[in-house]
């Protein structure tokens, strides 16, 4: 076995001191997220959930910009930043930029810019119409006339049918439902609802903090650069390994 | 660093549509025929809950049919995002599967035609079991049991046209 110039060892010994001091905090995080990742479940991690306000913004999972509401069957259905929310409750599934909601006799209906939603007295979703079953997308408003739906597009007025499959145009006038302003206390209200109901899963915090996602594009170079910093640590731990010789 | 670490932009938004529902059905049935639907009774609504773990995020399904076969648009969650899937199905057979719209940041591997292509012919047995399971995919075990749910549910839907 070779022997280093005692110099370059120095110099080597330096770097691995430094570089090992820089990269520990990083690769301790690594580490410890990396054994959670894989004994998730044997700790009974992988059905707990995360609700942290900056974990909820990191996942886009809190609004932002200001809300519109409609008031349609006594029930308030607010739109924010593409989630929408029945009476300051998550809608689970169905999402876009809202245009409207009315009643439909005893149903509710919400129409976003690509999709219908109705609703039933149970508040389950009866039956979703995307592209398929609409007129021209984007909607750009809805009204009800007869107890019958309209929606409005940019090839005007579309009347539905009693079971919202069919749908034909409208010639008679027919005015869009308008939004209602949130005054402040509504507006907090609304809030600290969609903050309580929102959660994310934790093993997918987990894993994106493994990979450094969680963090957006710093977390992604510090994830690299500490990978490089344990590649050069073990070359340089490497030539430093041999003993000196006496 | 803190701060370093919360300035970056966001990596979260993951949405990949690889084929509009309307284009689907156009190409499984090769002509777009009117909207049809199944108003699931709450029997029915209990069989599919058994079949997916859980409700349907609809009590009212629609679908297309055209010379035997029919075409479903489908969704089911994988990890937390909502997996768009069309099915064809024809003779109690699923004669063709693809992913229209993954939302999902991981496992969209199950778009590929290599792994949707292992649905093709695949029946339901007595059991409510499919005839044949697809291959697992590491590190999108769970958007895999999606598609496997969405195929015995589209097969379940099947039998109460």
């Amino acid at each position: 076995m070779s022997f280093e110039p005692t110099k370059r060892r120095r110099v080597a010994r330096h770097w691995h001191r430094w570089l090992g001091l820089f990269a520990a905090v990083p690769l301790l995080w690594l580490s410890v997220t990396g054994l959670l990742l894989n004994h998730i479940v044997d700790l009974g991690l992988n059905d707990k959930r995360v609700s942290a306000e900056w974990i909820l913004k990191r996942y886009h999972q809190l609004p932002e910009g200001k809300p519109v509401a409609f008031m349609a069957n006594e029930r308030l259905v607010a739109g924010w930043d593409g989630a929408l929310y029945l009476d300051g409750k998550f809608l689970e599934g169905f999402e876009g930029e809202l245009v409207g909601a009315v009643g439909v006799k005893d149903k509710l209906v919400i129409a976003t810019k690509e999709s219908v939603g109705v609703f039933d007295g149970s508040d389950a979703m009866a039956i979703e119409l995307d592209e398929l079953s609409l007129p021209a997308l984007p909607l750009q408003g809805v009204a009800v006339a007869e107890n019958v739906l309209l929606v409005k597009s940019d090839s005007g007025w579309s009347s539905f049918s009693d079971d919202f499959l069919l749908f034909e145009e409208w010639n008679d006038s027919a005015e869009a439902v308008t939004f209602n302003l949130l005054n402040d206390e509504e507006l907090g209200d609304l809030e600290s609802a969609i903050t309580s109901s929102r959660s994310m899963p934790l093993d997918r915090v987990i894993g994106d903090a493994h990979s450094g996602k969680l963090f957006g594009w710093p977390g992604w170079l510090i994830t690299d650069l500490t990978a490089l910093g344990a590649i050069i640590l073990t070359i340089l731990g490497l030539r430093l390994f041999p003993k000196r010789k006496s | 660093m803190t701060a370093f670490l919360l300035c970056g932009g966001s990596a979260f938004s993951a949405t990949r549509v690889y084929q509009k529902p309307s284009d689907f059905v156009k190409s499984a049935l090769g002509a777009l025929p009117p909207t049809q639907a199944l108003k699931l009774t709450a029997a029915q609504q209990n069989a599919v809950s058994r079949l997916l773990g859980k409700r349907y995020k609809t009590t009212t399904i629609r679908y297309w049919t055209r010379n035997g076969k029919t075409a479903y648009i489908l969704e089911e969650i994988g990890k937390v995002e909502y997996i768009t899937t069309g099915i064809s199905v024809k003779g109690g057979r699923i004669e063709g599967m693809r992913v229209l719209v993954y939302r999902e940041t991981h496992g969209m591997e199950v778009a590929r035609t290599a792994f949707t292509k292992q649905f093709n012919g695949v029946s339901v047995k007595s059991d409510s079991q499919l005839s044949r399971n697809p291959r697992n995919i590491a590190g999108a075990t769970l958007s895999v049991r999606a598609l496997t749910k969405l195929a015995r549910l589209a097969l379940y839907l099947e039998t109460l046209k």
